[in-house]
């Protein structure tokens, strides 16, 4: 199956966007963009943990609908999903 | 009723929205948390719509390093309060609306006083914690609630409307961490122009608001995106079961 994965800001100048997948069925968010991720231990770490597991603040979305962070572990993609991938800013 | 002298200066304008949106916004009071980066292009443009009152919260004094994006102040302001600085340009910029500033920090013991009964509070902070105080005064008064942030070349902007959209804590329900981030003044341009427009929008009725939107700027790439956002029922702000007692720290 055909995944695109798409990082924002600074998560793209980081990563690249609209990457194109082809995971594996019964793959989970998590597992998909760590995997994408891994290719640059900054990226890779803007966005997920030490116990690799997405940063709370870090915004996902599975076809432009909320995915919590928590649940990306276990949520699977499908054929055809566009994740995203967002970081909120702070400053003022 | 509008005086001849407001007639010509908003000439503009009111052939868009007629003497009765200008009417509208002379009556308008909006509160503005800040008068940085974001609080400079808001304050400025809304005093300059013919926003009736406007009321703004600083704490900071000017400083050298904040002249590339603070555009309320200008290098003879250094070392001034903020408040004053800003109180100084707005009523220069438009004589005919009065402005309030206030010299303080905002916590969860004065946020209700100072923001008052007013028409809108405007978000031009730079930290969370203050960010969930006001979406929590906005949700608990019903006040529009418009949302911004910024941070190098991004941005962000969402508007908030109490009891008919999603709350700033749906959306961030944990706040990105706390550092020192490097902006360039035109994102603090961008997004304190779209916010500023969405507070004009709202005021005179006109268009459709980035309700339960969040509008996403990458200037690098010169591109805007949005997500859409959706209520959280477990909510702790506005979800069935929130609490009246703002848990943030003060800050």
């Amino acid at each position: 199956m055909s995944v695109k994965v798409r990082f924002f800001a600074r998560f793209r100048e980081l990563l690249g966007t609209d990457i194109f997948a082809e995971p594996a069925n019964d793959t989970p968010i998590a597992l998909l963009v760590a995997g994408i991720a891994r290719k640059n231990p900054d990226g890779y770490d803007a966005i997920f943990d030490e116990h690799g597991t997405f940063r709370e603040f870090v915004i996902v979305m599975q076809n432009g609908k909320r995915v919590e962070t928590a649940d990306a572990a276990t949520v699977m993609v499908a054929d055809g999903d566009e994740i995203a991938i967002f970081p909120p800013v702070a400053g003022g | 009723m509008l005086s001849e002298r407001e007639h010509e200066r908003y000439k503009r304008q009111i052939m868009l929205f007629g003497d009765e949106g200008q009417e509208r916004l002379k009556k308008a009071h909006i509160f503005i948390a800040g008068a940085g980066g974001l609080g400079s292009p808001i304050s400025i443009y809304l005093a300059v719509a013919g926003v009736g009152t406007i009321t703004f919260v600083d704490r900071d004094t000017v400083d050298q390093s904040n002249l590339n994006r603070q555009i309320l102040h200008t290098d003879r302001d250094i070392g001034k309060k903020k408040t004053v600085s800003a109180l100084a340009k707005l009523r220069e910029y438009n004589p005919d609306i009065t402005v309030n500033a206030i010299d303080t920090t905002i916590t969860a013991d004065n946020i209700h006083e100072l923001v008052g009964q007013v028409d809108g509070i405007v978000d031009a902070m730079d930290n969370y914690p203050v960010r969930y105080l006001l979406n929590r005064v906005a949700l608990e008064k019903k006040i529009p609630f418009f949302h911004g942030a910024i941070s190098g070349f991004y941005g962000q902007a969402t508007t908030i409307i109490p009891g008919r959209t999603p709350c700033l804590e749906c959306l961030f329900k944990k706040s990105p961490p706390d550092e020192i981030t490097p902006v360039i003044g035109v994102t603090a341009g961008v997004i304190g122009t779209v916010q500023a427009t969405e507070v004009v929008k709202y005021l005179v009725g006109q268009g459709d608001l980035l309700a339960g939107r969040l509008f996403i700027w990458d200037g690098l790439l010169a591109k805007s995106e949005e997500i859409a956002i959706v209520q959280n029922p477990a909510c702790p702000a506005c979800g069935s079961r929130a609490s009246s007692i703002p848990p943030m720290e003060k800050s």
